[in-house]
């Protein structure tokens, strides 16, 4: 084997490297939010409810925050009467969720029912917020993107206003 | 030959990729198995990881006019991170002694100095505070609250201002940093009356 062989090999463990990961993600229904919520839905055998016009919502939170929150998602479960187990629903949603997410909350009651999960995600200005509460029956899976100083703006300016419309009733 | 490294070296590269896409470990410098193994056992878990990045982004929504929010807004910003784990457990006995120290060992280094240390004979209940001092100044707390049926867990990283602590007790699972003075006084007292007493005997 000459040396110009090797970079065919090279390519093709590059190749390996890049594809292997991608085919196991893409079997298990892909990564994200949607990664996500299909293996909720598939685990659980449970149907989530995505809210009609999110895409449309989560333009128009973008313009009235100026930009302060982004990339809404909201799925949601009504009557999730399957068992969860705390451990392995922390591992899906880590694991779907992938790198560079991480936990920054975790409550987990093994006989309530009640599962809350809170993954943070940095993304130069802004944060990327994962939230997963499971309360009861109902669960309900939430992701934003949000750039703290252009909400923080937007909520001074309301309490502004509020503190402006009880000046002006008094 | 050749052939057969190309081949170990495409199997590693197989192998080492899905490991490189892996979740990051806990920050939280603790034994991990100790830690899974409460969490296996615990009826209700708690856990709060909250690293500088996240402290800063927090600092951020303090509101500025509020006296209270600027003080836990001057202490967050300058941390570098706050843990906490908190095990609820159905039944007494669900985590032993030697977990315990474990947990103590983890922190035996010698920039951390024990500051509260109590222990109840009746029910094994026991309460450690350790401060971590850099150039004489505390940069790091660690709380280890034991009761029978509840373990609870809080490790603070970064310079802390002791008067500023108890403004965080509000923040979930860090009741327990209320009670450090609590504890700090009653151990001053405690160590009062034990000098006291030996200065009476004398």
């Amino acid at each position: 084997m000459n040396r110009h062989s090797w970079i065919p090999l090279g390519c093709a463990a590059l190749c390996i490297a890049v594809i292997v990961p991608w085919v196991a993600l893409a079997a298990a229904g892909g990564g994200g939010f949607d990664g996500v919520v299909n293996s909720i839905e598939s685990r659980y055998h449970e149907h989530a409810m995505r809210i009609p016009l999110m895409g449309l919502a989560s333009v128009v939170a973008g313009v009235a925050t100026r930009g302060g929150v982004d990339g809404v998602h909201v799925a949601e479960f009504e009557h999730f009467s399957a068992p969860v187990d705390g451990e392995e629903l922390n591992r899906l949603v880590e694991e779907k969720l992938g790198q560079g997410w991480e936990r920054m909350i975790r409550e987990t009651s093994r006989h309530g029912g009640e599962q809350t999960l809170i993954f943070s995600h940095p993304e130069g200005k802004r944060m990327g917020l994962f939230i997963l509460d499971l309360n009861g029956v109902e669960l309900d899976v939430v992701q934003v993107s949000v750039d703290a100083d252009r909400l923080n703006e937007t909520i001074i300016k309301y309490k502004h206003h509020d503190r402006d419309d009880e000046h002006s009733s008094n | 030959m050749k052939h057969r490294i190309a081949a170990v070296f495409l199997g590693a590269a197989a192998l080492i990729a899905p490991a490189l896409a892996q979740p990051s470990p806990s920050p939280l410098p603790l034994p991990a198995p100790v830690e899974k193994e409460l969490a296996a056992r615990a009826a209700n878990v708690t856990e709060v990881t909250l690293g500088k990045g996240m402290l800063d982004f927090a600092a951020k929504f303090m509101d500025n006019n509020d006296k209270d929010q600027v003080a836990v807004k001057q202490l967050i910003q300058g941390l570098d991170g706050i843990y906490v784990r908190s095990y609820e457990f159905d039944k007494e006995g669900q985590y032993s002694t030697d977990q315990l120290e474990q947990l103590r060992q983890a922190f035996g280094t010698p920039e951390w100095t024990p500051m509260v240390h109590v222990r109840e004979s009746k029910g094994g209940e026991s309460t450690d505070v350790m401060m971590k001092m850099v150039n004489g100044e505390p940069h790091g707390i660690f709380v280890l609250d034991a009761e029978a049926k509840e373990l609870t867990i809080v490790l603070i990283l970064g310079p802390i201002r002791m008067d500023q602590l108890s403004e965080l007790k509000g923040l979930s699972g860090l009741s327990k940093l209320g009670d450090i003075e609590k504890d700090k006084h009653a151990k001053d007292k405690t160590d009062d009356k034990g000098k006291a007493a030996k200065e009476g005997d004398q």
